[in-house]
């Protein structure tokens, strides 16, 4: 036994290409890193990623190799320098990642938020926007809104979010200086007062769920002057942003009539943190080409996913494109499924494999698992 | 002579001096013969000879089964030159007709002449009209197997097939010799020759058939394979080169490979980068047209995007499959122009069109083996028509009892 698990140690340790780096820390990460994987530690991804970000497939994976490891690539380095570059007095600079499916950019944007995490950012982090709009489960919450005519809630989905960024946050939220800038009142009995904390905000939005959208709302407001007055600094991004701009989405209301994005209030104030009116904050977005339906999925350019309106929203932005893997990064990646016995068998199906997923990541992932 | 399916009626119009013939293709009908004609009835002959003595001891000499073969062989040298004849007539008539000298007319012109006027469509080439001469239309005969006396030549004439058993009992024996052998090198300790030992990758053992006619003898399925086994081991002998000749007479090469004469030169583009173009890449209902370029990186272009223009994994592997199996994968670069038909189509005629592109740029054992692998031939099939009355090309309905 103790031979055995001596040789599989040699057999990994042994290998030529080197393909992990020790580096843990996304803000040291640097050009001699690109290909490397590196492993998140458990706690932060489960505070991360506890309640979504990382893409499903990915998830089974890192639950099967029992480790998260992403691997450090280029765009996300652009990303980081550009960041560290970029004066925060100035409006918040726009950056949104494009590229064909599974290339990962959801990945990146992980790859970021450990980097904000990380650098003591607040973060407001949309897993999946369709998971909103596209997404109907059989019991759909989904109720007029008491606030704004004409507009529609999805109280569960907001609190859901509310949860997800309590949990992100928990460090930040702490800080006793993020306070609210006016009273919001609810209802007759209910109202939050001018200067009470972040946290009890998001509390109540947690508690009750009625008021979640306003919740949302107003905490959206709250982090924009927050931020604008230099309290904290603040990174937002937003996964398949795309979907706010697609004409219709699959929610109707009981009334079988369909909603359009826009009629939705987290779409209003989603849309509202990505405006470039306040400063000394990073908005990450990604058009993603499966944020909307098959028939409106031909190219994967900006223009093309965002429309005119969502473009015209966004302008100016810091188009990043995620690319395939190049061949060192199929290389290391190739190394890694190995070391974790992901992919097995003779050294000359990485050729066959680097044609047959045409590098493209998530193909790659896919085909190995039965090999 | 003509032999002929369809036609063969307005061919005797047109050339009154031949007949129609029936083919005598198997040799056991000839054989039932010789061996049926000995129980002819010779009592008369005999009541008829009695009292002539001297007629009697001298036709004794002779046996009746002798007489009978001689009266049969007679009958068929002149049935074969009566065929000649009218081969000959035949072909004058042929050589008139398409215009030509008939001093000069020679068999291949005869088989042109046949498929202009008589064009078949039957799918069977031997189903179609044809002219041969007549050594080739009927099948040789055996000689006689016995003397005058009636006493049989050959010394395993009486197994029934004479020439097949001969062939087992030689190759038995041969095969004693070589033990011998084997011993005697045993004892003086050396080693067999590993170079010595026979090639036979490049011919094969002659199919029943072809063996049927080297040994004019019928023989079934069991003695064919009995006829294998032996040679086998006869073959797989470290010193079967001793007993060369005796194999090689019961096997035949391998078709050679014309299209080794056809490669074509690769030609060179602006950047001086050698290039072949393949036109008419099909398969299916695909068609295109496929360049490849001699040092490059292994990219690949099909229709202006790369590998992802087929999105599933099975075409990307066709498309992959020459190049992986030549080793060329980073050594040039492929562009498609590829049209019409669905993804295994397309996938198919390109993975034909970087094959027959590659020959240009492989060396001779590999494109052995490419043509080996079987990815220089073309795949002809295509989609079955639906028949009437049944829901597919070869489905039927579910059988319901009523």
């Amino acid at each position: 036994m103790l031979s055995r698990n001596w040789r599989h140690l040699c057999r990994r340790y042994s290998q030529a290409v080197t393909f992990r780096t020790t580096e843990a820390s996304p803000s040291q990460h640097n050009e001699n890193q690109i290909g490397l994987f590196y492993t998140m530690e458990e706690a932060q991804c489960k505070q991360l990623f506890g309640s979504g970000g990382l893409p499903k497939s990915f998830m089974k994976q890192t639950k099967t190799f029992t480790e998260t490891a992403i691997m450090v690539r280029q765009p996300a380095l652009d990303l980081i320098n550009c960041i560290k570059a970029s004066d925060m007095n100035q409006p918040a600079i726009r950056y949104v990642l494009y590229g064909e499916k599974g290339v990962g950019k959801s990945l990146t944007i992980a790859h970021l938020l450990h980097y904000a995490h990380e650098n003591g950012y607040l973060i407001v982090h949309v897993p999946w926007v369709s998971e909103w709009l596209r997404r109907t489960p059989r019991h759909k919450e989904m109720a007029n809104s008491q606030s704004r005519e004409g507009f529609v809630d999805l109280p569960l989905d907001a609190a859901a979010w509310l949860l997800h960024f309590k949990n992100q946050n928990q460090a930040m939220l702490k800080n006793n200086e993020l306070k609210t800038s006016k009273e919001y009142v609810w209802s007759k009995r209910e109202m939050t007062e001018a200067g009470s904390s972040l946290a009890a905000l998001v509390e109540h939005g947690i508690n009750r769920v009625k008021y979640a959208c306003d919740v949302i709302d107003a905490l959206v407001n709250e982090i924009k002057i927050l931020s604008d007055s230099k309290v904290c600094k603040t990174f937002v991004a937003i996964d398949g942003f795309n979907s706010f701009f697609y004409p219709m989405t699959r929610l109707k209301t009981p009334t079988k009539k369909q909603v359009k994005p826009e009629e939705v209030t987290l779409t209003t104030s989603f849309l509202e943190i990505t405006k470039n009116d306040w400063s000394n904050g990073v908005i990450v977005v990604t058009a993603d080409q499966l944020a909307v339906p098959e028939e409106h999925q031909e190219s994967f350019l900006p223009r093309y996913l965002l429309f005119k309106k969502g473009f015209e929203h966004l302008d100016p932005f810091v188009p990043i494109e995620v690319e395939r893997y190049t061949d060192k990064e199929f290389l290391t990646c190739a190394n890694y499924y190995r070391d974790r016995l992901w992919l097995r068998g003779p050294t000359e199906i990485e050729t066959e494999l680097k044609f047959t997923s045409a590098c493209n990541p998530y193909n790659f992932m896919i085909q190995c698992a039965p090999l | 002579m003509f032999q002929s399916g369809i036609k063969s009626f307005s061919l005797r119009q047109l050339l009154p001096a031949t007949k129609l013939c029936v083919n005598y293709k198997n040799p056991l009908i000839c054989a039932s013969i010789q061996y049926s004609t000995k129980s002819v009835d010779p009592s008369k002959n005999v009541l008829n000879n009695l009292t002539d003595w001297e007629t009697l001891s001298e036709k004794k000499k002779i046996s009746k089964a002798m007489k009978a073969y001689l009266e049969r062989a007679k009958e068929h040298d002149e049935f074969m030159k009566q065929q000649q004849i009218e081969y000959n007539i035949g072909k004058r008539h042929l050589a008139n007709m398409m215009g030509e000298d008939p001093e000069t007319f020679t068999q291949k012109d005869v088989d042109r002449a046949i498929e202009y006027l008589f064009p078949s469509g039957i799918y069977d080439p031997a189903a179609r009209p044809l002219m041969k001469p007549p050594e080739e239309v009927f099948p040789a005969r055996k000689a006689a197997e016995f003397d005058e006396a009636g006493r049989p030549h050959h010394f395993l004439f009486y197994t029934g097939k004479p020439n097949f058993f001969k062939l087992l009992h030689d190759a038995a024996d041969n095969l004693q010799q070589l033990y011998n052998f084997q011993d005697k090198v045993i004892r003086k300790k050396a080693t067999p020759d590993p170079n010595g030992k026979l090639e036979l990758g490049s011919s094969l053992w002659l199919s029943k058939d072809q063996l049927e006619q080297v040994l004019v003898e019928s023989i079934s399925d069991l003695e064919y394979d009995n006829f294998k086994v032996v040679m086998e081991r006869l073959a797989a002998f470290p010193y079967s080169y001793r007993y060369k000749d005796f194999i090689e007479k019961y096997r035949k090469p391998l078709v050679s490979q014309k299209f080794a004469l056809e490669i074509p030169k690769p030609s060179y583009d602006d950047e001086g980068r050698a290039f072949v173009t393949t036109y008419e890449c099909l398969r299916k209902d695909s068609r295109g047209d496929v360049t490849i370029r001699s040092p490059g990186t292994g990219k690949i272009t099909i229709n202006g995007k790369d590998l992802t223009y087929f999105e599933d994994v099975q075409s990307r592997e066709q498309v992959m499959f020459p190049l992986i199996f030549s080793g060329m994968q980073d050594r040039v670069d492929v562009e498609c122009n590829i049209e019409g038909g669905g993804p295994s189509g397309q996938s198919g005629a390109i993975r034909w069109g970087i094959a027959w592109g590659l020959r240009s740029f492989v060396d001779k054992d590999m494109l052995e083996k490419m043509q080996v692998a079987g990815i220089l031939t073309r795949d002809h099939r295509r989609r079955e028509r639906k028949k009437p009355g049944q829901p597919g090309a070869r489905k039927k309905p579910t059988w319901k009892k009523r």
